[in-house]
């Protein structure tokens, strides 16, 4: 052995503190606690919609609701899976949840090719309403999945990233999902995927950079 | 001789409850098993700070290994990042970045073949993998390795490229 590896070991011995091993369970429940946060919040800011508080819901809300959540859940756990390496089978459940979450802007996007949709239909307003809300969210529940991840030992950073944006947009589009009233598709296939799409970026560029080797 | 699996999971475990001994000859381990890891692998005058690397790598995340599995894997995987991440800091002095991408498959208790680096340089074309072993694993200059293999220095750069790039991918797909 080398004279510096020597002396490195030396130091890092001197540093050494106990330890708590990282809990892909802990990681779970900070993005569980904050999306709850997140639905408590919105349903107290903005209401829940008039048809689930009177137990009759849309079909479309469960259906947007699922397919949110199956992608959020699907992609967390992958990323808490990443932190500790070598440990934890790659897991391609998140990439079946993307295909299956593709599916409402697929159809949108069919549909429109058949029938033009009117610009009503889109609702701009409140698609903004729902892209920034979903966005704060996401952010809020992005920060935390990133706080915790900076403990693990993500071998690939980049595919982190990627997947705290998709898992944090997921699930701060569900959150927002429970005011949002509308049902048709060309809203739904647009304006709760962008927010999917722009935290995926986001979190594509910022949170390589957060996480510490 | 090197400590096997058990001996490692063993003072790791120590370690991450504080025993510095343990701690101390878990470090001292690690450094003969990622000395021989990285042999062959990159150019032998790097070896030195590619190993030390690795160590602080694992004493900063330490917390990161879980008990209830294999040692090796976990130490494999950090090891081969640190390998990866040495290739493009490299690389990135001549080009545009290098996306990597490296999961390692705790399942597998053979680990060397698993993570085994050779294997992922069999896994690209010939002329690619030839001239990385050649400037990025032997040190050579893109001219020498030019010279060697009788591909064009303008080849040898593009072949670099692509066969770093084919094994990002291949790592992620493994």
């Amino acid at each position: 052995m080398s004279g510096s590896a020597n002396s490195l070991i030396e130091g890092l011995v001197e540093e050494l503190e106990p330890v708590r091993t990282l809990k892909p369970k802990s990681g779970l429940a900070i993005v569980g606690i904050i999306t709850l946060i997140a639905v408590i919040t919105v349903a107290a800011t903005l209401g829940v919609r008039n048809d689930l508080m009177i137990g009759m819901a849309d079909e479309m809300f469960f259906l947007r609701s699922g397919m949110l959540l199956m992608l959020g859940i699907a992609t967390a756990m992958t990323v808490v899976n990443m932190a500790r390496p070598g440990v934890g089978k790659l897991s391609r459940g998140w990439i079946w949840a993307l295909f299956t979450a593709a599916l409402f802007p697929l159809t949108a996007a069919i549909m429109s090719a058949i029938n033009m949709p009117p610009v009503e239909a889109l609702r701009p307003m409140e698609g903004l309403k729902c892209l920034t809300v979903s966005g704060i969210a996401a952010l809020a529940i992005g920060g935390g999945l990133t706080l915790w991840l900076r403990q693990g030992a993500p071998t690939s950073p980049e595919r982190a990233g990627w997947l705290v944006g998709i898992a944090s947009g997921a699930l701060g589009a569900a959150a927002y999902n429970i005011h949002c009233p509308f049902n048709d598709i060309y809203y739904v296939g647009l304006w709760f995927t962008i927010p999917v799409i722009v935290s995926a970026i986001i979190g594509r560029l910022v949170v390589p950079h957060l996480i510490r080797w | 001789m090197i400590a096997n699996e058990e001996t490692f999971r063993h003072l790791m475990i120590k370690a991450q409850g504080g025993d510095r001994l343990c701690y101390s000859s878990l470090l001292i381990e690690c450094e003969k098993w990622l000395r021989r890891y990285y042999a062959r692998k990159i150019n032998p005058a790097a070896i030195d700070d590619l190993v030390q690397e690795t160590l602080i790598s694992v004493h900063r995340k330490r917390a990161s290994y879980d008990p209830d599995r294999a040692f090796l894997p976990w130490l494999a995987a950090i090891g081969r990042y640190r390998w990866i991440d040495s290739l493009r800091k490299i690389y990135r002095h001549e080009h545009d970045q290098l996306y990597e991408e490296m999961v390692a498959d705790p399942q597998d208790e053979d680990v060397t073949a698993k993570v085994s680096l050779e294997r992922l340089l069999g896994m690209i074309p010939q002329k690619q993998a030839d001239v990385i072993s050649l400037v990025k694993i032997e040190g050579l200059s893109i001219v020498e390795a030019s010279a060697k293999t009788g591909q064009s220095e303008s080849l040898v750069k593009v072949n670099i490229h692509r066969g770093l790039k084919k094994m990002s991918a291949l790592i992620e797909s493994e």
